[in-house]
């Protein structure tokens, strides 16, 4: 019996209906030469396959992870928005205050590790901090600043400013970054492809400061400074140091 | 449209595709850099879109759609700006390269960048991405039948050039 190539190629491929696949099946059962075709078909898909697995372990640019993550101002998209952190207007009941975020009492203490969930959340259309297996990784226009931004680009106003960077005693980068008004600062270290973050602490000076607006410099949180003293090896990253990371894609240099 | 739950997802399942996006769009455009532009431009055509994405539907094929969208509207765009002729001198990269280096693995990606475009995309949607016979023939708005026969051919072209490339 003569089989087509391309029905042959089919069957090596699990392409057939039923019927189709049991004739060819029995024809090739008699017949080492189609037998042979077949095992070629197979042959020549796990190879093609091969030779491209190892493109899925390339590191995926920056630009394309945010593209993705709907950082664009293209509007009527999940654009991700610092001012949408702000909880939703609710008419008179809105306090006068305006004061952007409240920190539950407990929790405005100190460092605060691994909160719950719901905490950040608030954005719901765009966090800039979600919990992803188990880890809370930053997440929109935080995430483009940890993976892009360097200390020097930290302009007053700009919604995320980068703080220090440093390379932690377990080989991750890790950066300090602030979010601008009186929200949280907190400490983001690189794992994967994700920045993890470690630790939020309420902004120094979040009492005193009602303007929603903060002068460069802004003092990172003592009980942030802290954890990065525990964790930092050797000194921090200058300019030049922050560049090369950066282009390195904020690899891990492991020893 | 109540589909809130659904595209709040879809970001990041596309997040988790950008790997095989840009694996089909090098395969397609023979080159990293425009592999990266063109992945880039789909995805941000299809979070504008989001609503046209049928959620019972494959979003990897329909993904693969608007790559492959986003890189023939970018040829066109060029071939007016230039009338530049893209690709070619990529595809003959590869292949010095391969010479050079006679690994398995280049020796097969220069072939498939020999390949004609309508047999390359069709072995990178079914060899490489694996999608099925269908889904491949949407992505590429053809019947099956034609998926098939371009598969084949290219399959068979495949085969002749790395048999060449052994003796």
């Amino acid at each position: 019996m003569s089989i087509p190539d391309e029905t042959l190629m089919a069957f090596a491929d699990g392409e057939l209906d039923p019927v189709t696949r049991d004739a060819v099946e029995s024809a090739i059962r008699e017949d080492p030469h189609l037998q042979l075709k077949v095992a070629e078909h197979r042959a020549l898909r796990q190879r093609v396959e091969s030779a491209y697995a190892a493109e899925l372990e390339d590191e995926i640019p920056a630009r394309l992870l945010t593209a993705a993550r709907g950082a664009t101002s293209t509007p009527g998209l999940n654009v991700i928005s610092l001012e949408e952190r702000r909880p939703p207007e609710r008419g008179a009941a809105q306090p006068q205050r305006g004061r952007g975020w409240t920190v539950p009492v407990s929790m405005a203490a100190s460092v605060i590790v691994g909160v719950g969930v719901g905490f950040f959340l608030w954005g719901r259309q765009s966090p800039l901090v979600q919990a992803a297996d188990g880890a809370l990784v930053a997440r929109g226009r935080l995430a483009a600043a940890l993976s892009n931004q360097l200390a020097a680009d930290s302009s007053p106003g700009a919604a995320v400013q980068i703080g220090v960077s440093f390379l932690a005693k377990s080989g991750d980068y890790c950066r300090t970054f602030t979010l601008g008004g009186d929200s949280p600062a907190g400490l983001a270290c690189r794992r994967g492809t994700a920045w993890e973050i470690q630790a939020l602490a309420p902004s120094e000076g979040v009492s005193g400061n009602e303007s929603g607006y903060r002068t460069a410099g802004s003092a990172l949180p003592e009980s942030l400074l802290r954890l990065m003293q525990e964790r930092i090896a050797g000194e921090p990253l200058d300019q030049a140091g922050e560049q090369a990371a950066r282009a390195s894609g904020w690899k891990p240099a492991h020893p | 449209m109540n589909t809130s739950e659904t595209s709040q997802n879809v970001p990041e399942q596309i997040v988790a595709l950008l790997p095989r996006l840009r694996r089909f769009a090098r395969n397609l455009t023979r080159d990293h850099h425009d592999a990266d532009d063109v992945v880039q431009l789909a995805v941000e055509r299809a979070l504008t879109r989001l609503e046209q994405w049928d959620s019972d539907a494959r979003l990897d094929s329909w993904m693969f759609k608007i790559v492959r969208n986003a890189w023939i509207d970018e040829v066109r765009a060029r071939s007016r700006r230039a009338k530049v002729f893209v690709g070619a001198d990529a595809g003959e990269q590869v292949g010095v390269d391969s010479m050079a280096q006679h690994t398995d693995m280049l020796s097969v990606q220069a072939a498939m960048a020999r390949l004609p475009e309508d047999q390359r995309e069709a072995v990178s949607l079914v060899l490489v991405e694996g999608l099925p016979y269908r889904e491949a023939a949407e992505v590429l708005e053809i019947p099956v039948g034609t998926l098939t026969s371009r598969l084949a051919r290219g399959r068979e072209a495949l085969q002749l050039m790395l048999k060449a490339g052994e003796s």
